[in-house]
């Protein structure tokens, strides 16, 4: 995803992020298909990762990310995660320009 | 009062020092065994104080009680239902507000509790001090603070959790969400109390409100108009904050956690990243970090099948030093041949075989567990796990293997969901163990060059690829994603690490042993019958015809499922020479070792998949291996014969 010039706050999954960059956590989309309803696996793993901290105005840090686009390694709340990279793309953050 | 019983269970995050504890306060006094009817594990240990008999209950270590896992849904009803005596929260202090959300959440199970504020010198390495008495103030439950690598504390926290016990047990605060929250769970509390439901009202309330499935199922079966209220209810609150009410909730006790945590933690920001923080950058680095991965990885196969080659030769020449007394006791006739050549050769092969590369394996692996590089690997390997559809925690078990199968299968409880735990387990057993590793060097490596033993690896490593990607298309269910915490590097805490080996071991033998000395024993009663000749004829067709070996291997093969490395043993014994290159050409050598690589999981292996699986699953991957095996050894040796190599 671009980053449009002249906007003050955008809106960007978290994967769009460089190394070092930290924004706030607007929502994390549940996941597509069946699995994304309430109660399906989509529904479970963002349930868990707000359980982990990852909720809506928290501000998250993306430390690095592993090559080959692998994971992320993230801090938030004091604590240090390793997100896949498919879960990281449905975390929405906003960022100050 | 004649007897004087106690329940106390652990409860906390991951990684938090929770078995430290476990440990100083048990010692050896453990079992481990899995909860009734779940693939969760219980450790339990037993300790006396004070004139009371203490039963401490080490509940998994997880992050929420909500239904993520297996493990969420063991813990709370453990602790909502069974009602231990008193709840010891572990909590690392160096991590305390992720940590908060979960105590809030015991909090709301009402039960008594304590908090063991763990990691404090950890803690204090990175400029965080805590003000525990304020902590304790605000959260209204003792907090007692604990070293526990050190034992610091740990008296104290018995000390105390007796204390409260013998006043009745305190029932720990209501954490308070926005009113128009409260408001709202007070109301569904009332109709819950009304129903008499087994678990405490208000948690069941504000669960209902998250939309928790279990307690949303439970409460629809006794009355449907209790849940149509809370559903309404949950609306209005998502309708006030325009967000999903259960995200509201979770967000709603993060925002009490981190208020507790601000008002009690003051932070120093370090000057200079310190050793830890460095190794941390290295070791995921996007360039050193793989070259170090295998640095470490090769040096650990290396020791450990160093150690094992030695300790195996050790052993096995101490036990065959026995063997002419224990024959003259049972004498020459059936009698003894059974009791030798069954049993105890059965017996002598797990201890000699098993044992040696087990249980530095396991010693090691702990190390690099507890001390966090494990996480790091997984963090590393995840994209490659991602083809096959696991995610990067998968390469523990994967890499387990290598040593033995049976641990690997055990192992793969680490993956979140049953199909992942499945899929890994499958992938587990294609994986060359020990064992096999000694058949393809005996043979493959000393009789046709190591060249080829490292192309069977390659072939190996394509197969397991494309078999787990074929199954990962296959099963149904979503591919999950890697969600895990990185703790910090520290130093292993080398009592746990023992303790933990000693019942992995354990275990290991329990699964193993029995089976292993059965399958010996039946095998030698078929050599004693005169069957092995006629049951190698009937495999003909398949290894003669089809696989081009000569018809006695068939024998061999069938050895091999109790161990693989007797594949190599039985060859010598019945072709009567252990110049393999005399009888057998480069060609059945080759397809011999990569049939007995394929073939079947052993029969401890067989065992450790049925008690994780189920038989009919155990079952399914054996037939699957024994026919893949033989497909892909057909075709090799048609390959082969059609490159004239040799």
């Amino acid at each position: 995803m671009e980053r449009r010039k002249g906007v003050e706050r955008v809106k960007l999954p978290l994967t769009a992020l460089r190394d070092g960059e930290s924004g706030i956590i607007t929502s994390i989309k549940a996941g597509r298909g069946r699995g994304g309803g309430r109660g399906g696996r989509g529904w479970g793993f963002k349930k868990r990762l707000m359980d982990m901290g990852l909720t809506p105005g928290t501000r998250i840090t993306v430390v690095r990310s592993a090559p080959f686009h692998g994971p992320l390694e993230v801090s938030v709340r004091g604590s240090r995660l390793a997100l896949g990279r498919g879960m990281a793309e449905r975390i929405l953050v906003e960022i100050k320009e | 009062m004649t007897e004087r019983k106690l329940t106390i269970s652990l409860a906390g995050n991951a990684n938090v020092g929770k078995s430290v504890i476990f440990n100083q306060l048990t010692g050896l006094h453990q079992h481990i065994g899995n909860w009734p009817g779940k693939t969760v594990e219980r450790a339990e240990g037993t300790l006396h104080f004070k004139g009371y008999t203490i039963d401490i209950i080490d509940l998994p270590g997880i992050y929420s009680l909500s239904t993520f896992s297996m493990e969420e849904l063991v813990s709370r009803e453990y602790i909502a239902v069974e009602r231990p005596d008193l709840v010891i929260n572990v909590v690392d202090a160096s991590v305390l507000e992720r940590n908060l959300f979960f105590t809030l959440q015991i909090m709301e199970l009402e039960t008594p509790m304590v908090m063991a504020l763990n990691q404090m010198d950890m803690a204090k390495k990175k400029g965080i001090k805590i003000d525990h008495k304020k902590l304790q103030k605000l959260l209204g439950i003792p907090v007692i603070l604990t070293v526990a690598i050190k034992g610091t504390g740990v008296y104290e926290l018995l000390e105390r959790s007796v204390e409260i016990t013998e006043k009745g047990g305190i029932k720990p605060p209501e954490i308070k969400y926005g009113e128009e929250i409260e408001e709202r769970i007070k109301k569904i509390a009332k109709s819950i109390e009304k129903i008499q439901f087994t678990y405490p009202a208000r948690w069941a309330a504000i669960k209902l409100l998250e939309g928790d499935e279990q307690i949303r199922k439970e409460i629809r079966e006794i009355n449907p108009e209790v849940l149509a209220t809370a559903e309404k209810l949950a609306k209005e609150i998502g309708e006030i904050h325009g967000h999903f009410c259960s995200d509201v909730i979770i967000s709603g006790r993060y925002e009490v956690a981190g208020k507790i945590a601000r008002e009690v933690q003051q932070i120093v920001p370090q000057i200079r990243p310190p050793v830890r923080e460095r190794l941390h950058t290295l070791t995921t680095h996007k360039i050193f970090g793989y070259p170090i991965m295998i640095m470490v990885l090769l040096s650990m196969f290396y020791s450990i099948f160093t150690f094992g080659d030695y300790a195996s030769r050790f052993l096995s020449d101490l036990f065959y030093g026995w063997e002419p007394i224990i024959r003259s006791v049972f004498g020459a006739g059936i009698v003894g041949e059974l009791i030798w050549d069954g049993a105890i050769e059965g017996f002598i092969a797990g201890v000699t075989i098993a044992l040696p590369y087990i249980v530095p394996f396991y010693l090691i692996l702990y190390v690099l567990e507890d001390s966090g590089y494990l996480s790091r690997i997984a963090f590393l390997m995840d994209t490659l796990m991602h083809k096959i559809g696991l995610h990067g925690k998968a390469f523990i078990p994967a890499m387990l293997a290598y040593g033995c199968n049976v641990p690997a299968c055990l192992g793969c409880r680490i993956m979140e969901t049953q199909r992942e735990r499945l899929l890994a387990a499958f992938v587990v057993t294609l994986v060359p163990c020990a064992a096999r590793t000694v058949v393809i060097l005996g043979l493959v490596g000393a009789f046709v060059g190591f060249q080829w033993a490292l192309a069977l690896y390659v072939i190996d490593l394509l197969i397991i690829f494309l078999l787990g990607r074929i199954a990962f298309k296959t099963l149904p269910g979503e591919p999950t994603a890697l969600i895990m915490e990185m703790h910090d590097y520290r130093v292993p805490h080398l009592k746990t690490v023992m303790t933990q080996t000693w019942f992995r071991l354990r275990e290991f033998i329990k699964v193993a042993f029995p089976l292993i000395i059965v399958g010996s024993l039946v095998i030698k009663v078929i050599g004693i019958l005169n069957l092995l000749e006629p049951i190698a004829n009937i495999l003909s067709p398949v290894t003669a015809t089809w696989l081009g070996l000569p018809a006695i291997t068939g024998i061999t093969l069938i050895f091999g499922v109790l161990r693989k490395e007797l594949t190599l043993i039985m060859l010598a014994t019945l072709l009567g020479t252990t110049d393999f290159a005399q009888v057998l050409t480069p060609v059945q050598i080759i397809v011999f070792a990569l049939v007995t690589m394929l073939y079947i999981p052993c029969i401890a292996t067989i065992a450790a998949l049925t008690r994780e699986f189920g038989w009919k699953r155990a079952l399914f991957i054996t037939v699957f291996e024994i026919v893949f095996a033989i497909v892909v050894g057909g075709v090799t040796l048609r390959l082969l014969v059609l490159a004239k190599i040799w």
